[in-house]
């Protein structure tokens, strides 16, 4: 058992948890790793999972190949367009990909390396996606302040919250 | 994350426990640094010198004062870091959720491409 491993809010389905710097989500689809890859990898298929279920994704760049751009714009009523972009770092078809995840905020572009792995046993695939993050007291620092959300003027309760960290 | 992006700067700040100590002490309100340095087996200038990291990060702003410049805490960064990982997180949550739906109907489709 890895001690540096926090859950990160865990679903029935989907594992969550931060590793140091990492932010590690897992999840098992009941479906063969060549269906997974192309799932991912597909720019007609993409658009039907990726991002909340009222957006629209259109993908405009998907070269996958190390070094290949990727750019996807997701819309949605009441809010801008929401592009993520990155580029792709390695490239190991069926059994996963490395790429650069980054989306544009009000402070510009974020982001940074992000991996998924495939692993198939018994017909079905284990999907595990990574993120670096930075630190562990990063998600930590940033998740414990997004908890006191609003009512982050009361120092009080950012005090508290901060000394616990 | 580049060093120059303004959260992987939030992030690297906040990767320390002293300048966590230091948020902590100021989230209860402005204080010199003297009283900063108060707490810490630390010199001064060791405190100054995290002092500019958390400044250079937009974490904490000095008082307008000219002798005694307080420092007190600045919010906005700390939220922003914590929308993008709650963003982050969302975003990955709900996507594999909608996978699992479409790798079962793409499943549905070969099955029945492979009956007709």
């Amino acid at each position: 058992m890895n001690t540096t491993r926090i859950d990160r809010g865990s679903t029935d389905t989907t594992t969550i948890y931060s590793d140091d710097g990492d932010l590690v989500f897992e999840r098992t689809f009941d479906a063969p790793r060549t269906l997974v890859w192309r799932a991912f990898t597909d720019p007609e298929i993409v658009p039907r999972w990726w991002g909340k279920r009222d957006s629209t994704t259109t993908v405009t760049e998907m070269d996958v190949r190390p070094g290949g751009r990727w750019r996807y714009v997701s819309s949605a009523p009441g809010r801008d367009d929401v592009v993520f972009f990155g580029e792709y770092l390695e490239v190991d078809a069926p059994s996963g990909f490395r790429w650069t995840f980054n989306f544009e905020t009000e402070f510009g572009p974020m982001g940074g390396p992000e991996s998924h792995t495939f692993v198939e046993v018994d017909g079905r695939t284990t999907v595990r996606s990574v993120g670096h993050m930075g630190s562990v007291e990063a998600i930590d620092g940033a998740l414990a302040t997004g908890m006191v959300e609003g009512a982050i003027e009361t120092w009080d309760r950012l005090a508290e919250i901060l000394a616990e960290i | 994350m580049h060093e120059s992006d303004p959260l992987s700067v939030t992030f690297a700040a906040l990767a320390d426990p002293t300048r966590r100590a230091i948020l902590a002490r100021l989230a209860t309100g402005e204080a010199s640094v003297t009283d900063l340095a108060e707490p810490f087996a630390m010199t001064q200038p060791a405190i100054s010198k995290h002092l500019r990291v958390l400044e250079r990060a937009g974490l904490i702003e000095r008082g307008r004062q000219a002798q005694y410049r307080p420092r007190r805490l600045r919010a906005e960064p700390l939220r922003t870091a914590a929308d993008w990982i709650e963003m982050y997180r969302q975003h990955w949550e709900v996507s594999l959720g909608r996978l699992d739906d479409v790798l079962w109907d793409l499943q549905a489709d070969e099955r029945e491409g492979a009956e007709r």
